[in-house]
């Protein structure tokens, strides 16, 4: 037996069984693997950079002192660590008093039920480039539950199966949500681009 | 579960976000706290990790070896300590397991004459192979030049009673 392992190359569990017995570079290494995707879902999610780091900090942190326990069988670490992120997303936005929209069973929501809260953070300005930054606002107008779909199609390349079992919904809502918040998307692009060019 | 993902379906509306959040990473203040917490939260793996170090290292190979090696010595331990402390069953009894032989007594005279016997003693003797032809110990050209150890019984004025072949070949 020998736990000297390539961190590059090991598996997540791999790493999680060495991170367990205290090995602080199987630690490090699992934080450096995921730490860039989760923490740009929610600076996406949330429109927020300190409350994106503070998501992934919690996050570790969780897995770090097992308060949130990860089982291999129940799938990959990096949908485990999306889903607690997401989690931690909600957490915040019902703790300061944004709308939070939960999904329906027929997920069918008017355009105006499904705007987050305009005044809130998302829309302060987090990126130099304009047409990026366009696209983030309209982004975070989206209803929370479009929004979860959008970025993680769109944004990380996830498909659908992944997005489901992040989400914890099925993948005929996951085809749903991604044609309804794309749609919604469009039409606020069309004006805000309407907007850019008047101006 | 089928997986209905086309990567060639991607937005092209999302390019520039892609391009621009891509390059986005955590403050390094969290990866801080994050290995801050981690060694709080391990500190005797920490201190324990020179010594883990070769234990770590041996093979399965080596512990059954290992193993295998303890088991052998413990019981070569056990072997020894047994022998060193357990009363040897030959000590202090050979010559009287030598005395009280089973071969019997052949008396030399009357019955009567050993029972009134007051005071009978043993005495050990190496009595010539020839002299007890007549008692019927084989007797061979090979053998006539040896001795026989017998034990005789004698009487207090020195007459022998009976005698007992001891070591009788």
């Amino acid at each position: 037996m020998t736990t000297a392992i390539d961190t590059d190359t090991a598996t997540d569990i791999d790493l999680l069984r060495r991170m367990r017995t205290g090995a602080v570079d199987a630690f490090a290494a699992l934080y450096r693997r995921h730490q860039g995707p989760l923490y740009r879902f929610a600076l996406l999610r949330c429109g927020s950079a300190d409350t994106a780091a503070d998501i992934v900090q919690e996050t570790f942190m969780g897995l770090l002192t097992e308060r949130f326990r990860f089982d291999p069988l129940r799938g990959q670490l990096q949908h485990f660590l999306f889903g607690v992120a997401r989690n931690l997303v909600l957490k915040s936005e019902a703790a300061h008093g944004r709308h939070v929209v939960l999904a329906g069973p027929d997920d069918d929501d008017g355009p105006g039920a499904n705007l987050a809260d305009d005044t809130a953070c998302p829309l302060a300005r987090l990126l130099d480039n304009e047409a990026a930054e366009g696209v983030r606002r309209a982004l975070a107008l989206l209803a929370p539950h479009y929004r979860d779909a959008v970025i993680l199609y769109e944004l990380h390349d996830m498909s659908y199966a992944d997005i489901a079992d992040i989400c914890q919904v099925d993948i005929g809502t996951v085809r749903s949500r991604l044609s309804r918040g794309r749609a919604a998307l469009a039409k606020r692009l069309a004006g805000w681009r309407d907007t850019v060019r008047a101006a | 579960m089928m997986d209905t993902r086309n990567t060639t379906d991607r937005d092209p509306l999302f390019d520039a976000l892609r391009a621009e959040v891509g390059r986005l990473d955590p403050p390094p203040g969290v990866e801080q706290a994050l290995l801050q917490a981690f060694a709080q939260r391990h500190p005797a793996k920490r201190r324990r990790a020179r010594w883990a170090r070769w234990y770590d290292a041996v093979t399965p190979r080596g512990w059954t070896l290992a193993g295998m090696t303890g088991a052998a010595g413990g019981v070569l331990a056990l072997a020894l300590a047994f022998a060193l402390q357990a009363p040897d069953p030959d000590h202090g009894t050979r010559t009287l397991a030598a005395l009280d032989d089973d071969n019997p007594f052949i008396a030399l005279d009357s019955a009567e004459r050993i029972a009134a016997e007051p005071a009978p003693r043993m005495v050990a003797a190496d009595v010539p192979r020839t002299t007890l032809a007549a008692l019927g110990v084989p007797l061979t050209p090979e053998n006539a030049g040896d001795s026989v150890r017998a034990e005789m019984l004698v009487g207090a004025d020195g007459q022998p009673l009976a005698v007992r072949l001891s070591t009788l070949q």
